[in-house]
């Protein structure tokens, strides 16, 4: 057990990741009740901004003038995006049965994975994402590889201003109202449809810091990085209590520790010596996903789910 | 409810008979032009140059043309044809004329493209497109049935910012050196920008041309029919299904993807024509009337399949139809009845298929045993129904929306923890990415299916053998469906789809039905699942995933119901077919097809979220406003709540 640090350092980071991703679903969860599957796309098509970004800088700029300018590419890419998902896509759905939005959204994800795919060059297999370059920190007996500090900066800086926005400004109280009745809001006189491309707008942003932070850790971006993002992440909502962004955030937190334990440990524990490793962290998730929704369905900071027919 | 009123006048005023002369002659033309030779060379594909012998694309003009001038004379009302338009809808020309346009100028495209200029057009061509443009004037000036007023529509003027956008965008890539790293991206962006910009316009164009048409849903009352004698009408369905048959096989027999194109696009129009002049009303009132001659007919049409074929070649496709077309029943159950969201269906057909490999006696499986087939089969069924339990049981208590992320997940997690038990990330037990081959073919009663038999004096070959295997499978899985669908259970399920609160109200134990449905689902994949593994030989992690470019996968599945029509039985078998067709003929889609299968999703749910054979209750609950209360037997309104 002497890398436990390590292990669980591992896990923070890996969760902040999953946290930033998840407020986007959670967001728009919590205002339209509507899982946005093309979320982890979101994520992806913010990764390639980025990209696209650092490819348009003249070479041997440094990643200190670089980083800013790729995390506001991404932004701008994957906000514009989801507002234009959101636009022309879920609004015109926004009374139909509750089948067609949920489709709708895995189309958007397979459509925005095949332009990619199909449009950007040589995204067929996955792109060089730079690095930040240099040895790993010790702190102890933890190591700390450079390229995650970025994220280690971002994700509390993100949580702060969002924290800020939605209990401070009056968009955010009124992002809070819509939330908790919409119909109720509007006849405060709430534009109801500006809050919700708002939940869309900031969830795509937070993807993309995600998405940047995601590159600089792998060293790469492909079009299928989303899937299994996004899949976490809204695991991470679920696990939190979806429809709470500190809950996504903590739901992301532990599901990132709980991998990390479970790639570092289960092989250890009698007869499962063959089910530890890397090969198996997803599937330990995913078992962390169906056990949380036996035990306790509204997540860790969630209220009691009712359903709203 | 808003009504449409609605009038009969023609698009294009002319005087007289002209119109119905016009459409004559061009329909003429295009039907003689099909004797014609289209070109030169036999460079493109079917040989179209010979006189008095059509081949290929001319078949499907020579329909086209034939379809049209039926039509038309059946509205002039030419005795002894009347019957093939009863609502005497001049419409339904229109249509058929379309198809003809279709047909015709697709061909003559796609010959002078192919093969490099005009010049390559014989006189066939060129009487064919002439002919069907001819066709198409003339049945705009037949007195059609339109709506009064249609208002034009205008797209979200800030669209329109596109038109600019895309030549600056091109500029601007050009402005850059091309060595610049990031150079191909903006001419990608350009590419994908010009693309958008023309999908704007394109649609805008539609938009212009429906306020000219006016051409809406404006349904005729269908005349009573002539009473018949019962054999009679029973000879009618048989004729059908021997017709729908053949077209069925045209289609699947098609060698090229240009004969592809052509018959999509002509079976398109003749459904839609045929709906328009009521033949269709006609022939589905006879099938409800004869439900089980029906039933009958249309089995024996899918079994006689293979008796059409001289190879192996398109019966395999045929199978993989088969098995595909079933596991999409199988899910439209959870998804069209019962309004459960499944994305991760295909795994429980690969949890069927890999129980059935690891008990067949494939050396590969480490469970050396050899089942019968009735024991696999049952052993692939309940291995998958506990998944399904296993699955469903937590994820059911609550909200929809949790189901389908869970399923989506069980999908993905199946095929990574098939590719992990590999003997080295964990126990060996599927062999990882290499999967379970060799698995031996099935014996059932001393049948060898891996051998041709002889039947009737036709040799079937392996797959035959299967596709009719499988075919018993389609049918037990429509038979429950139906059964199902009918029963208490089954109207308990819709309850729930459409109101859970409101059904637990009324005594209905929602997660119970609910567990039921999806575990009956999840069984029925797990059925075909057996059948697929001893079709394929092999099974490996690949063949389950969420979408991929060739069928079955969770992503086309749901498509399939989807695109079909959520809770009908035809739909998902209809939406299978073509869904598993398009990509197999059509090879040059390759890159593109899950791009376009994205979009068509879209569409799809904005433009006619019930699918091509809608449910009639589905159809109420989408399109409340525009359909008119039609009276039904009783004498009842039907409405939503009723339906």
């Amino acid at each position: 057990m002497h890398d436990l640090p390590q292990q669980l350092a591992n896990g923070l980071i890996l969760g902040a990741l999953y946290g930033l991703v998840a407020i986007g679903y959670t967001m728009v969860y919590g205002i339209v009740q509507l899982i946005n599957f093309a979320h982890g796309e979101i994520v992806m098509v913010g990764g390639f901004g980025a990209l696209t970004a650092y490819l348009a800088l003249p070479g041997g700029t440094t990643l200190w003038l670089a980083l800013p300018l790729m995390l506001l590419a991404g932004i701008l890419v994957s906000t514009l995006t989801a507002v234009a998902a959101e636009r022309f896509a879920y609004r015109p759905l926004r009374t139909a049965p509750r089948l067609a939005p949920l489709i709708t959204a895995i189309g958007l994800s397979i459509l925005l994975q095949q332009l990619v795919f199909a449009f950007y060059p040589d995204a067929k297999k996955a792109r060089v994402f730079p690095k930040i370059p240099g040895d790993p920190f010790e702190i102890g007996s933890v190591a700390i590889q450079r390229s995650d500090l970025f994220l280690i900066a971002a994700a509390p800086l993100c949580m702060i201003a969002l924290g800020w926005f939605v209990t401070r400004t009056r968009s955010g109280r009124a992002m809070q109202a819509t939330s908790q009745d919409p119909d109720t809001a509007k006849l405060m006189g709430i534009d109801t449809d500006r809050i919700i491309v708002m939940a869309f707008a900031i969830g795509a942003a937070f993807a993309a810091v995600a998405a940047v932070a995601y590159g600089l850790r792998s060293g790469q971006v492909d079009f299928r990085m989303g899937f299994l993002l996004g899949l976490k992440a809204f695991t991470a909502a679920v696990l939190g209590g979806i429809g709470n962004i500190y809950g996504a955030m903590l739901g992301g937190i532990t599901l990132g520790l709980a991998e990390a334990l479970a790639t570092g440990y289960i092989q250890h524990l009698p007869g499962m010596h063959l089910f530890g490793g890397g090969a198996w962290k997803d599937v330990w998730a995913f078992v962390l996903l169906i056990v949380v929704l036996l035990v306790r369905p509204q997540g860790l900071l969630g209220e009691r789910v009712a359903d709203r027919a | 409810m808003t009504t449409t009123s609605t009038e009969t006048t023609p698009v294009i005023p002319l005087p007289g008979h002209t119109a119905a002369l016009l459409t004559g002659l061009g329909a003429l033309a295009v039907t003689a032009s099909s004797l014609m030779a289209w070109t030169w060379t036999a460079d493109y594909p079917g040989d179209l140059t010979y006189y008095g012998s059509p081949a290929g694309l001319q078949w499907l003009a020579l329909a086209a043309g034939l379809i049209t001038l039926l039509l038309l004379l059946a509205t002039q009302g030419v005795p002894g044809l009347r019957w093939a338009a009863p609502r005497h809808s001049h419409n339904a020309v229109l249509f058929a004329a379309t198809g003809s346009l279709a047909v015709g100028w697709f061909s003559a495209i796609s010959i002078a493209t192919d093969l490099g200029g005009l010049a390559n057009l014989e006189p066939g061509a060129l009487v064919l497109a002439a002919g069907s443009l001819l066709a198409v004037a003339g049945a705009l000036g037949l007195p059609l049935d339109r709506r009064t007023a249609v208002p034009l529509r205008i797209l979200d003027k800030r669209l329109f910012l596109l038109v600019p956008a895309a030549p600056i965008a091109w500029f601007a890539t050009h402005a850059i050196p091309e060595d610049k790293p990031v150079a191909p991206v903006l001419t990608a962006l350009a590419g994908a920008l010009a693309i958008a910009t023309g999908a704007v316009l394109l649609v805008q164009l539609g938009h212009l041309a429906n306020s000219w048409l006016r051409l809406g849903t404006v349904q005729r009352p269908l005349p009573a029919a002539r009473e018949l004698p019962s054999w009679a009408e029973v000879g009618l369905i048989v004729i059908a299904f021997a017709v729908g048959l053949f077209a069925i096989t045209f289609g699947i027999d098609t060698e090229y993807g240009e004969l592809f194109t052509g018959y999509l696009l002509l079976a398109a129009s003749v459904v839609a024509a045929l709906g328009r002049s009521g033949l269709i009303a006609r022939l589905r009132a006879l099938t409800v009337k004869y439900q089980a001659v029906t039933t009958g007919a249309a089995f024996a049409a899918a079994a006689s399949f293979p008796f059409t074929q001289t190879s192996d070649q398109y019966t395999s496709v045929a199978t993989n139809i088969l098995i595909f077309a079933t596991v999409a029943l199988g899910l439209n159950i959870v998804v069209g009845l019962a309004g459960l969201l499944d994305l991760g269906y295909v795994a429980f057909l690969g949890v069927g298929a890999y129980s059935a490999a690891l008990v067949s006696g494939s050396p590969a499986s480490p469970i050396h045993v050899q089942f019968p087939f009735w024991a696999a089969m049952l052993t692939g069924a309940a291995v998958s129904m506990v998944f399904g339990v296993v699955i469903g049981a937590p994820t059911l208590r609550l909200r929809g929306d949790y189901l389908a992320i869970v399923t989506l997940g069980f999908g993905e997690i199946f095929r990574i923890t098939m590719l992990n038990l590999n003997g080295t990330t964990g126990p060996k037990v599927t062999n990882g990415s290499n999967g379970i081959p060799r698995i031996p073919d099935l014996k059932i009663l001393g049948w060898d299916l891996g051998k041709p038999t002889t039947v009737f004096g036709v040799e079937l070959g392996r797959f035959s053998n299967y596709y009719l295997l499988m075919l018993l499978v389609t049918a037990l899985v429509v038979l429950v469906f139906a059964r199902v669908g009918n029963s208490r259970i089954g109207r308990a399920w819709v309850a729930i789809r459409e109101d859970e609160t409101a059904a637990e109200a009324m005594g209905i134990n929602g997660f119970r039905l609910k567990l039921l449905a999806f575990a009956l689902g999840a069984c029925l994949a797990g059925l075909a699942g057996t059948v697929q593994a001893h079709v394929s030989y092999t099974v490996t992690p690949d063949q389950y995933t969420f979408a991929e470019a060739l069928p079955p996968n969770s992503a086309f599945l749901l498509a399939a119901v989807i695109l079909g029509g959520m809770g009908t039985i035809s739909g998902p078998l209809a939406g299978a077919t073509l869904l598993f067709l398009i990509p197999k003929k059509l090879e040059f889609l390759a890159d593109y097809q899950l791009l376009a299968f994205g979009i068509a999703l879209i569409v799809l749910m904005r433009v006619r979220p019930e699918g091509l054979i809608p449910n009639r209750r589905q159809q109420l609950e989408f399109h409340e406003a525009a359909i008119p209360a039609q009276p039904t037997g009783d004498g009842v309104a039907l409405t939503k709540a009723g339906a």
